[in-house]
C-alpha cells in the first residue's frame, strides 16, 4: 500500500505541476516580453473570453477528478480490513501507546508484527485523542475516546520503523513514540514467547511495586514528590550533584538499594532504602517491571 | 512636484507643512481625535498599527519555535513550553492578525473610498469593532503570555474541556470576544457595499478588491457564530461540566470538530480573499491593461465564498469520520479549488500584452502567484484522502498553510501597503529597499517553508518539541530561512516608517492607477471626495494605447 | 395627536431613505448572525438525539410542556403588540406607540418569570446535572444529561436574549417619550422591532425542537 501511495504521490506532483507550470513560463515571458517602454505589438487585447474561461475551469477540474477517485479508493480499501487480519488492540493514553497481541501479551509503545500477514489495530484512547502513526506505512487513524478506530496493513518488509502520535495531546505529546519491529513469522513466534515469559516476571514485579509501597510515592502521590518511572530505562537522569547517569539495569538496581547514594536532581533524598529488605528474586522483578514502564530514546536504524 | 520641495527632500529634513493641510491626517491632531474616531481611514490606521504589534508578538514566536527546532532533542524549550509557544503563535497569527489583516486596514482605508462613499455604513460600530479587538486581544494575549495555553489554536477537545493544565478558559474567552469584532466588520462592509454605493457605481463596476471584500464579509458574517457557539460550548463544558464533548457522559468529542472547523475552514477564506482582492488591483496596475475575465474573478470570489462551507470535513479524514462523508468532503475539496485556479489564470492572461512595471508591489503580486499556487495545489494533494493519511499533521500541512496564509496573504498584504501607501499617508517609500525586500521574502519564505514539505512527506508530525534526529538537516535549514524571512519583515517596518517623514511627497496617483480612490488627494479629505464621484466608467478601463514612459 | 415622522439623516447618507434602507439591512444581517449563532447548538441538538434517542426522548417527557406552550402563546402576543408598536409609531402616535412597547415588554417579563418558575421546578426535580453540589436524579444514563444540559444551554441563551430585548425596549420607550423623537429617530423603532421578532423567531425553532419534536 505505501508504494501505490507513493506513486499517487508522485504522479499528482507531475500532474500539477504541468497545470501550474505553463502558469509560471507563461508569465515569466509576459514580464520579459511586455516590460514597460519595450516597443512590442500590443494590438487585439482581450478582456473577456468565455471559451477560453470554460477550458480552464473544467480542464483541470476533470483532470483532478482522475486522483479524486483513485485517491478514494485507496481510502475506501483502508477503512475495510480483510475478514483474516490479526487483531492488535492499541490503547493510547497521556503519553504512552499500549498494544496488546492476540495471545494477551502486550508492550508499551513498541509493537512487533510479523511480516506478510494482514494485522488490523483497533485503537481506543483513554483520555484524550491521539492518533497512531505510521510514516514508513502511509496511514494513520486517530484515537477517539469513547469509540473504537481501526486501521489495517500489510508490511511486506522485515524492518524497525518509527510509529508517532501525530494528534497533539498534551504536554508530552511529542514523546509518544515507539517504534514498529516487522519480523518473520518465526522471529515473531519467538517474540512472542519471550515477552511472555518477561511478562510474567514483569507482572510479578508490578505486584511488588504495589507490596513494597513503591506505589505510593511513585505513582501520584500528592504528599511524596518521586520521579516518574516511566521511560526510566536508558533515558540520561540529572544529578543533584550536577552530574548525570545513564539508568541501566545496575542504576535501577542502585536506586532501589541504596536510594541516597545518586539523588535525582529536583527531588530530596526521602526514598528509604530497601537494602535487606527486598530479596534478590524480588529485585530482579523489580527492575524488570520498572525497565516495562516505556523504553524511549531508542537508536533508530 | 516643485523644485524647492526636492532641494529640501536632498537636505533629508521633513518636508515643510507650508499651509496646514486638512487631509484625514491633519485635520485634528490630538490623541482624542484618533481613539475617538469615526472616520474609517483613520481607525484603519489604527487597525494597521495594533495588528502590526500582534504581528511582532506572533513572529517572536515563531523565531521561538524555529530557534527550538534547530535541536532534535526537546533541550531548547521544554515540551510544555514548546506547546505553549506554538499555540500563541497560531492563535495570534490567525486571530489577531490574519483575519483582521487585510480586510480591517486597507479594506477599512479603501472600501468607502472605493465605490465613491463617504464613510462605512456603520461608523460607530466601526470604531466598536476596533475597541473590542483591541481590549479583547491583549487580553487574550496576556493570558497566553503569564498563564499559557498548550491546545494548539485548534482547542480539540477532550483535551481543551478537561486534560490540559492551562488557562484555556479565559483564552477562549478572549477569543469569542474577539468574534464579535469579526462579525460587527463583516455585516458593516456587507451593508456599505449594498447599501452606500457612489451614483452609477454599478455590481460590475466595483473594483474587485470590493467584491473580495464582500465574499469576506459574508464568510464572518455566517461562520463567525458557530465559532462563538462551538467555543461557548466549550467553556461551559470546561467551566460547568456541561458534558457536551465529554465522551465519558455521553458526549460526542467530534462534534467539537465539526463546529470548529465549519467555522475554520470557511475562515481561511476569510484570510486568502481579501489577498486575492489586492492581487487583482496590483496585476492590473501595474500591468497597465484591463483585467481579463471581470465577471469570473468576481463570481470565483462568491463560489469560493459560498462552496467553502462545504468542504470543512477534509480536516478530520482520519477521525473515524464514514467514509462516505469523507469523500464527499475530498470531492468537494476538489471542487472549491476551481475558482481558485480560475483566478490565477486570469491574472496570467492580464499581463498578457500588458506594458508591465516592476516595482515593489509587483514584484509581491509575482511572488504571491508563485507561492499561492504552490500552496494551493498541495491543498488538493491533501483533499486527496488517501495520501492525507500519510501527511495529515505532519509538516507538510504546517508547509501547506504557510505557503497560502504568509506566502500569499502576507505577501498580499505587503504588496498592498506597498501599492496604497502613498495614498494613505501622502508619502513615497524607498524604491530600491522595497524591492530588495521583496526579493528577500520570497527567498527566505521557501527556504523556510519548502523543506517542510520534505519533512512532512518523510513523516515528521507537527506540534513535536523533540523528533527524530533524522529530520534535524531539514529543520535547521528551514530555522536558517526563518532568519532571512525576518529580515524582510524588518526592512519594511524600517523604511515605510522613515517615509512617514523624509518619504518624497507622493502626488494623488503616483502609479497611474484606475479607480475612484486614486482621483481624490493623497491623503483623502475627511470626507474623501470633494464632491461625491458620478461613475460612468468601467473597472480598469486602462486605455488601449502603451503609456510612454 | 400624531406627530411628524422621520429621521434625521447622518453626515454620510445622501438621503433619509438611504440611511433607512441601510440601518434596516444592518440589522438583517445582524439577525443572520445569530441565526447561525442558535443553529449551532440546534445542530448539537440534533446530533445528540441521533446518537441517543431514548435518552432525549426521556428528558423530553420531563420538560414543562405546558409552560413551554403558554411561553409561545406569550412572544406571539408579544411580537403583535410590537406591530402595532411600528405601525404607530410610521403614523406618528406616539402615545400608542409607547403604550404597546411597554406591552410588549411587559409579555417579555412573563415569559422570562414562566421560565424562572419552570427552571425552578427543573432544579426541584433535580434535573441540573451541571450543579455539581445537586445530584442528578432524572434518568440514569449519561446522554439523557447531556440533551438536559443542552437545553439549559439553549433557553438560557435565547434568555439572555430576551432580556436584552426587554432592556432595549424600555430604553427606546424613555426616548421615545420624548418630544421631536418621532421626528428624527422614527427607523430605531423598526430596527428594534426587527430584533424582537427574531427573538421571538427563535423561540418558535427552541420550542418544536426541544419540547415537542422528542416526545
Ligand atoms: C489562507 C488559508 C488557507 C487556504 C486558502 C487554504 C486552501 C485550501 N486548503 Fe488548506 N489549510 C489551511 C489554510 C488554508 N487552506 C490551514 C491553516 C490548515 C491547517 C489547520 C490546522 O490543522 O491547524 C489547512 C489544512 C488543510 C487540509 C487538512 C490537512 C490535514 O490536516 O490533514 C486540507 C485537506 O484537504 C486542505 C485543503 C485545502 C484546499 C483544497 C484549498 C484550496 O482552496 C486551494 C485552491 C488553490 C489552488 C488549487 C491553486 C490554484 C490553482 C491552479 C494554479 C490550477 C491548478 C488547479 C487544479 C488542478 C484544480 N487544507
Ligand atoms: C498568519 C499566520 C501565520 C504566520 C504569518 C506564520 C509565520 C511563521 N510561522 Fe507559523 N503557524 C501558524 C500561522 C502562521 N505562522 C499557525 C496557524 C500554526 C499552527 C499552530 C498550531 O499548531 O496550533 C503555525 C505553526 C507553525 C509551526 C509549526 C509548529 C509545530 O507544529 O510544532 C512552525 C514551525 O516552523 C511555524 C513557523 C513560522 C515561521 C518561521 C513564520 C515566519 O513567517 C515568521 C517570520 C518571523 C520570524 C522568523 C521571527 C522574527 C524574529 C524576531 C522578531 C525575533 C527573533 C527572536 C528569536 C529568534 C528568539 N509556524
Ligand atoms: C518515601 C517515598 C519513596 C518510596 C517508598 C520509594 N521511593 Fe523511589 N524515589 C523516591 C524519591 C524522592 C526519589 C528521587 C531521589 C533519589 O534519587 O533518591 C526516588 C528515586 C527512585 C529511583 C531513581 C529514579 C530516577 O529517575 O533516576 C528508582 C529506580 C526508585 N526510586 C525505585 C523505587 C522502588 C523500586 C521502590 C520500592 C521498592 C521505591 N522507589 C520506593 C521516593 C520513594
Ligand atoms: Cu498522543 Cu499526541
Ligand atoms: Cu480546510
Amino acid at each position: 500500500m505505501a508504494g501505490e501511495i507513493d506513486t499517487i504521490f508522485a504522479l499528482w506532483c507531475v500532474v500539477l505541476f504541468l497545470l501550474v507550470a505553463p502558469v509560471f513560463v507563461f508569465m515569466t515571458w509576459c514580464v520579459i516580453k511586455y516590460r514597460a517602454g519595450r516597443d512590442v505589438d500590443r494590438t487585439h487585447r482581450e478582456a473577456r473570453n468565455t471559451a477560453v474561461e470554460l477550458s480552464w475551469t473544467i480542464i483541470p477540474l476533470l483532470i483532478s477528478l482522475v486522483f479524486f477517485f483513485w485517491a478514494g479508493g485507496i481510502y475506501l480499501d483502508q477503512q475495510s480490513a480483510p475478514p483474516d487480519a490479526m487483531v492488535i488492540t492499541a490503547i493510547g493514553r497521556q503519553w504512552m501507546w499500549k498494544f496488546q497481541h492476540p495471545g494477551g501479551q502486550w508492550e508499551i509503545n513498541d509493537l512487533h508484527v510479523p511480516v506478510g500477514q494482514s494485522i488490523r489495530i483497533n485503537i481506543q484512547s483513554q483520555d484524550v485523542i491521539h492518533s497512531l502513526y505510521i510514516p514508513a506505512l502511509r496511514i494513520q487513524q486517530e484515537a477517539v475516546p469513547g469509540r473504537t478506530t481501526m486501521l489495517w496493513f500489510k508490511a511486506d518488509r522485515v524492518g524497525a520503523y518509527r510509529l508517532f502520535c501525530s494528534e497533539l495531546c498534551g504536554v508530552d505529546h511529542a514523546l509518544m513514540a515507539g517504534t514498529l519491529y516487522v519480523m518473520s513469522p518465526a522471529d515473531y513466534q519467538n517474540w512472542l514467547r519471550q515477552s511472555g515469559a518477561s511478562q510474567t516476571l514483569v507482572a510479578g514485579g508490578k505486584r511488588l511495586f504495589d507490596s513494597y509501597g513503591c506505589s505510593g510515592c511513585h505513582v501520584n502521590s500528592d504528599t511524596v514528590r518521586a520521579p516518574p518511572l516511566a521511560g526510566l530505562l536508558g533515558s540520561t537522569v540529572p544529578l543533584r550533584d550536577g552530574g548525570t547517569v545513564v539508568a541501566d539495569d545496575a542504576y535501577i538496581r542502585d536506586s532501589i538499594l541504596q536510594p541516597g547514594k545518586r539523588v535525582v536532581a529536583g527531588y530530596k533524598p526521602v526514598m528509604p532504602s530497601f537494602e535487606g529488605a527486598v530479596s534478590q528474586a524480588d529485585l530482579g522483578e523489580l527492575v524488570a517491571y520498572i525497565k516495562s514502564l516505556g523504553q524511549e530514546n531508542e537508536r533508530m536504524p | 512636484m516643485n523644485p524647492s520641495d526636492a532641494a529640501l527632500r536632498d537636505l533629508r529634513v521633513p518636508a515643510p507643512v507650508l499651509a496646514v493641510p486638512d487631509d484625514y491626517l491633519h485635520v485634528e491632531q490630538t490623541l482624542g481625535s484618533w481613539i475617538l474616531t469615526t472616520d474609517h481611514k483613520r481607525i484603519g490606521i489604527l487597525y494597521l498599527v495594533s495588528i502590526t504589534g500582534f504581528f511582532v508578538l506572533g513572529a517572536i514566536a515563531a523565531g521561538l519555535i524555529r530557534l527550538a527546532l534547530i535541536v532534535p532533542d526537546g533541550s531548547i524549550l521544554s515540551n510544555d513550553v514548546y506547546n505553549r509557544v506554538f499555540t500563541l503563535h497560531g492563535v495570534i497569527m490567525v486571530w489577531f492578525f490574519l483575519v483582521p489583516s487585510i480586510p480591517n486596514t486597507l479594506g477599512n482605508f479603501l472600501l468607502p473610498l472605493m465605490i465613491g462613499a463617504k464613510d462605512v455604513a456603520f461608523p460607530r460600530l466601526n470604531l466598536l469593532s476596533w475597541y473590542i479587538f483591541v481590549i479583547a486581544s491583549l487580553f487574550t494575549v496576556f493570558v497566553m503570555i503569564w498563564g499559557g495555553v498548550d491546545t494548539g489554536w485548534t482547542f480539540y477537545t477532550p483535551l481543551s474541556t478537561q486534560y490540559s493544565n492551562s488557562y484555556v478558559l479565559t483564552a477562549v474567552f478572549g477569543i469569542i470576544v474577539v468574534g464579535f469584532s469579526s462579525i460587527l466588520t463583516g455585516m458593516n462592509f456587507m451593508v456599505t457595499v449594498h447599501k452606500l454605493r457612489a451614483p452609477g457605481m454599478t455590481w460590475f463596476r466595483l473594483p474587485l478588491f470590493v467584491w473580495s471584500l464582500y465574499a469576506t464579509s459574508l464568510i464572518l458574517v455566517l461562520a463567525t457564530p458557530v465559532l462563538t457557539i462551538a467555543l461557548i460550548l466549550l467553556f461551559a463544558d470546561r467551566a460547568f461540566g456541561l458534558a457536551i464533548f465529554d465522551p465519558a457522559n455521553g458526549g460526542d468529542p467530534v462534534l467539537f470538530q465539526h463546529l470548529f472547523w465549519f467555522y475554520s475552514h470557511p475562515v481561511v477564506y476569510v484570510m486568502v480573499l481579501p489577498g486575492m482582492g489586492v492581487m487583482s488591483e496590483l496585476v492590473t496596475a501595474f500591468s497597465y491593461k484591463k483585467i481579463f475575465g471581470y465577471k469570473f474573478i468576481a463570481f470565483s470570489s462568491v463560489g469560493i465564498a459560498v462552496i467553502g462551507f462545504f468542504v470543512w470535513g477534509h480536516h478530520m479524514f482520519y477521525n473515524g469520520m464514514s467514509p462516505f462523508a469523507g469523500l464527499t468532503f475530498s470531492l468537494m475539496s476538489f471542487i472549491v479549488a476551481v475558482p481558485s485556479a480560475i483566478k490565477v489564470y486570469n491574472w496570467a492572461a492580464t499581463i498578457h500584452k500588458g506594458s508591465i512595471r516592476l516595482d515593489t508591489p509587483m514584484l509581491y503580486a509575482l511572488g504571491w502567484i508563485g507561492l499561492f499556487v504552490i500552496g494551493g495545489v498541495t491543498g488538493l494533494m491533501l483533499a486527496s484522502t488517501a495520501i492525507d493519511g500519510q501527511v495529515h499533521d505532519t509538516y507538510f500541512v504546517v508547509a501547506h498553510f504557510h505557503y497560502i496564509m504568509v506566502g500569499a496573504t502576507v505577501v498580499a498584504f505587503m504588496g498592498g501597503i506597498h501599492f496604497w501607501w502613498p495614498k494613505i499617508t501622502g508619502r513615497k517609500y524607498s524604491e530600491p529597499w522595497g524591492r530588495v525586500s521583496a526579493l528577500l521574502m520570497f527567498i527566505g519564505f521557501n527556504m523556510t517553508f519548502a523543506p517542510q514539505y520534505v519533512l512532512g512527506y518523510m513523516g515528521m508530525p507537527r506540534r513535536y518539541a523533540v523528533y527524530p534526529p533524522a529530520y534535524q538537516v531539514l529543520n535547521v535549514l528551514s530555522s536558517a530561512g526563518a532568519t532571512v524571512l525576518a529580515l524582510a519583515y524588518i526592512f519594511p517596518m524600517i523604511y515605510l516608517i522613515w517615509s512617514l517623514w523624509y518619504g518624497e511627497e507622493a502626488g494623488d496617483n503616483p502609479w497611474g492607477a484606475k479607480g475612484l480612490e486614486w482621483l481624490t488627494t493623497s491623503p483623502p479629505p475627511k470626507h474623501n471626495f470633494e464632491h461625491t464621484p458620478m461613475v460612468d466608467f468601467d473597472p480598469y478601463d486602462y486605455p488601449n494605447v502603451t503609456p510612454e514612459k | 395627536m400624531s406627530t411628524a415622522v422621520g429621521i434625521k439623516v447622518e453626515e454620510h447618507f445622501h438621503n433619509a431613505e438611504q440611511q433607512r434602507e441601510t440601518a434596516k439591512l444592518g440589522m438583517w444581517v445582524f439577525l443572520l448572525t445569530e441565526l447561525l449563532l442558535f443553529s449551532g447548538l440546534f445542530v448539537s441538538a440534533l446530533v445528540i438525539r441521533v446518537l441517543h434517542p431514548d435518552s432525549v426522548t426521556a428528558v423530553a417527557l420531563h420538560l414543562k410542556f405546558w409552560i413551554g406552550a403558554t411561553n409561545t402563546a406569550i412572544l406571539i402576543v408579544s411580537s403583535f403588540c410590537m406591530s402595532g408598536a411600528i405601525e404607530s409609531s410610521r403614523l406618528g402616535l406616539r402615545r400608542p406607540m409607547i403604550f404597546c412597547m411597554l406591552a410588549t415588554a411587559g409579555l417579555g417579563v412573563l415569559f422570562l418569570m414562566l421560565k424562572g418558575y419552570e427552571y425552578d421546578r427543573d432544579y426541584v426535580e433535580h434535573m441540573t446535572p451541571f450543579l455539581s453540589f445537586r445530584r442528578y436524579e432524572l434518568v440514569g444514563d449519561p446522554a439523557s444529561r447531556l440533551f438536559t444540559d443542552l437545553y439549559f444551554v439553549i433557553t438560557g441563551l435565547h434568555a439572555i436574549h430576551l432580556t436584552i430585548g426587554i432592556g432595549i425596549m424600555l430604553v427606546m420607550s424613555w426616548l421615545a417619550s420624548r418630544p421631536h423623537f418621532l421626528e428624527r429617530h422614527q427607523n430605531r423603532i423598526e430596527i428594534t422591532g426587527l430584533y424582537w421578532h427574531f427573538i421571538d423567531l427563535i423561540w418558535m425553532i427552541v420550542f418544536p425542537t426541544l419540547y415537542l419534536l422528542n416526545r
